[in-house]
């Protein structure tokens, strides 16, 4: 706190030029973000009280009937389905990408970023390819459903069109955003906690639960945040892995502004969306600045 | 001191930049307000060439050989441009773009012309239209179009359901009711087409096809969910489904049967129906937009698609049989061993055509279709 001199007195020397510059500078950005997503958002609200024509052309209104349709039951089976797969994949990325993580950053020596980088690498293909090489994968007549008939599983056990494949597709899609703040987290731990750990004579799983849980925690979370929000609205592994009794919300979003053309149906399903993952994150927020404050004292 | 940075306060910031965004927001409130602007849709038009064609339709849903002969035949380019769905199409026709011929569904013709859209067609400048007009009467004054005043058939299809023969036998019982089959538990589709899927339950529960009363739409939803537990899922890519093996029983386009058929290793494995109570039939239809900036090469277009040899090639290569006269025989060739995939005049005459109604009813049928998804 203590290099930051109040900013009254630093102003007070320098109206004028350093005033209009810094503002200049500030335009490019503000501007984008005005064009591209404040005005596309606000698009998206007002359109949510909106109406279509015969053709299902969208108009600005004023009606809440978009909103109160939502509140009739199925759309919030859809919205229950999002919040539990996303969990559940958020969840799978971290049980995951914790011994990843930890393996790179803390044994990973010189070899950390090249192993980092072949995480990576699968990313560079795009999302929607890699859902479609899943669902060659998990297919009836797929080689991975093949080898477990070998195996023995009985042959009514199907893989794709699952709840699980859907799961599953969702984790594997985002696990990198959870891997890379995990990693990151791990590896500006300081090695010295964890033998002063051992030197107090902790046992390694109470030093690792004491002392490298807590420090990583912070990614963690991090982790947990870009996996779930995405997850939630995420529209392509259902599609593409699930089956009738697994849509998502973000099926029906994109059902709405598509085949069903209504886009206000589709807006006020949208913003209903985000207003919850707004409380969500708001709670992550308020977890995190507590956190912050607790480590303070 | 001196360096101290000018922060503006994060209320500066969030105001300036929201004010910013509700203004464009504001300004681009012209959405949907406006669709084409002044254009007439029944301008006199000569059959005759006034510049390339701009042509609009899927993605391979004409034989390449036909329109190269039609580029040769007037020494005009063709402009190619696809969609693929009838939503999209209107889309990109909302947007101001300008196309020369169109092949919307029947419904969207219906939707199109009551919007304006459509240039009103004088049949006696396509005169191989007489093909369609004189021997399929249905199309002189069909459901969708009051005369045919916009529109031209293109293509015939309807709603039935294929199946395999090596795991549910040879015969089923010609019944929707079919779907509803234990052998096929989890390996059963229906297409993800909201009228489609409502059509079929009306049909099986004997309400009228395009029904929006709730009571009728409550007991179909009621009435779909007992078939959950034998659904795999709704995909309207109904030729994939079944020649990947996924499918052992679908809802399907007699068109795409007729595709599946052809492209089989075996396609004595599949078997098609058209159920007892009744199968939709559906049209496509050419058509040339309002705003259409070369009508002219456009009815010479149309005109020559229905040249009789050009309908033999369109049908041979997309499967779908086309109304017109001369050309049925061909139609029963390349469908000779699965005649069930033939949409016959008795099909047509049993009149189960999609129908769009209003807004208010639409939507009660969304929110049905949008249940019966989510179950």
């Amino acid at each position: 706190m203590a290099d930051r001199a109040g900013p009254s007195d630093g102003r007070r020397h320098r109206r004028g030029r350093g005033l209009w510059l810094y503002t200049a500078m500030l335009l490019p950005g503000t501007a984008w973000m005005s064009i591209f997503f404040i005005s596309a958002l606000v698009v998206m609200v007002l359109l949510s009280f909106g109406t279509t024509d015969e053709l299902g052309n969208p108009h600005f209104g004023t009606t809440l009937a978009n909103i109160s349709r939502i509140l009739d039951g199925v759309y919030f089976t859809a919205i229950l389905h999002s919040l539990v797969y996303a969990v559940c994949s958020s969840v799978i990325c971290l049980v995951v990408s914790y011994p990843v993580a930890y393996v790179i950053a803390r044994h990973g020596g010189r070899y950390k970023h090249a192993l980092l980088g072949l995480l990576v690498a699968p990313f560079f293909a795009n999302y929607l390819i890699r859902m479609y090489g899943w669902q060659t994968l998990l297919s009836d007549e797929g080689p991975l459903l093949n080898a477990l008939h070998h195996m023995g599983v009985p042959s009514t056990f199907h893989l794709i069109n699952t709840q699980g494949a859907v799961i599953a597709g969702l984790a594997y899609g985002y696990i990198i955003f959870m891997v890379l703040p995990l990693y990151a987290a791990m590896e500006r731990m300081d090695p010295a906690i964890i033998e002063a750990g051992r030197d107090l004579y902790g046992s390694a799983l109470r030093t690792f639960l004491t002392v490298t849980v807590p420090a990583s925690s912070g990614g963690a979370y991090a982790g947990l945040a870009l996996v779930f929000l995405p997850s939630v609205g995420d529209f392509v592994s259902n599609d593409l892995l699930g089956g009738p009794g697994t849509v998502m919300v973000g099926n029906l979003i994109q059902d709405k502004f598509f085949d069903g053309q209504d886009w206000p149906l589709g807006s006020a399903l949208s913003l209903v969306l985000m207003v919850l993952l707004l409380l969500f994150l708001s709670a992550y927020v308020r977890h995190n600045a507590r956190q912050a404050k607790e480590v303070q004292l | 001191m001196n360096s101290t940075p000018y922060t503006p306060t994060r209320r500066q910031v969030l105001t300036a930049g929201a004010g910013l965004g509700a203004a464009m927001a504001l300004a681009g409130c012209g959405l949907g307000s406006d669709t084409g602007g002044a254009v007439k849709a029944d301008r006199a038009v000569k059959a005759e060439v006034d510049g390339d064609l701009v042509y609009f339709n899927w993605a391979d849903y004409l034989d390449p050989s036909v329109l190269k002969g039609f580029k040769k035949k007037y020494g005009v380019k063709i402009i190619t441009s696809n969609y693929d769905s009838m939503e999209s199409m209107q889309a990109k026709m909302s947007a101001g773009n300008r196309y020369d011929v169109i092949f919307p569904s029947a419904q969207w013709v219906e939707k199109l012309a009551a919007a304006g859209q459509l240039l009103r067609i004088d049949h006696s400048l396509v005169p191989n239209s007489t093909l369609i007009f004189d021997h399929y009467r249905t199309f002189a004054d069909p459901w969708y179009d009051a005369n045919s005043a916009h529109s031209i058939p293109f293509s015939m299809y309807k709603t039935g359901l294929a199946w395999r023969k090596d795991k549910l036998g040879d015969q089923l019982t010609g019944s929707w009711n079919d779907l509803w089959n234990r052998k096929a538990k989890k390996q059963t589709y229906l297409l993800d087409d909201r009228d489609e899927v409502l059509g079929m339950l009306a049909l099986l529960l004997d309400f009228p096809l395009n029904t929006a009363k709730p009571a009728h739409l409550e007991a179909m939803v009621q009435k779909a969910s007992t078939l959950r537990p034998y659904l795999r899922g709704f995909s309207s890519t109904d030729y994939r489904n079944l020649l990947s093996g996924n499918a052992w029983i679908q809802q399907t386009w007699s068109g795409d049967m007729a595709a599946v058929l052809n492209n089989a290793d075996d396609p004595s494995i599949y078997g098609f129906e058209s159920p007892k109570e009744g199968t939709p039939v559906n049209s496509d239809c050419y058509a040339i937009p309002a705003n259409a900036a070369h009508p002219g090469t456009a009815l010479l277009f149309i005109n020559y698609l229905l040249e009789p040899e050009n309908v033999i090639k369109n049908m041979q290569y997309i499967g779908y049989p086309m109304p017109v006269h001369g050309t049925e025989k061909a139609y029963e060739k390349i469908v000779a061993d699965f005649p069930e995939c033939k949409v016959t005049l008795s099909d047509l005459s049993d009149e189960l055509y999609f129908d769009d109604g209003s807004v208010a009813q639409t939507r009660r049928r969304s929110d049905a279709w949008t249940s019966i998804k989510v179950g």
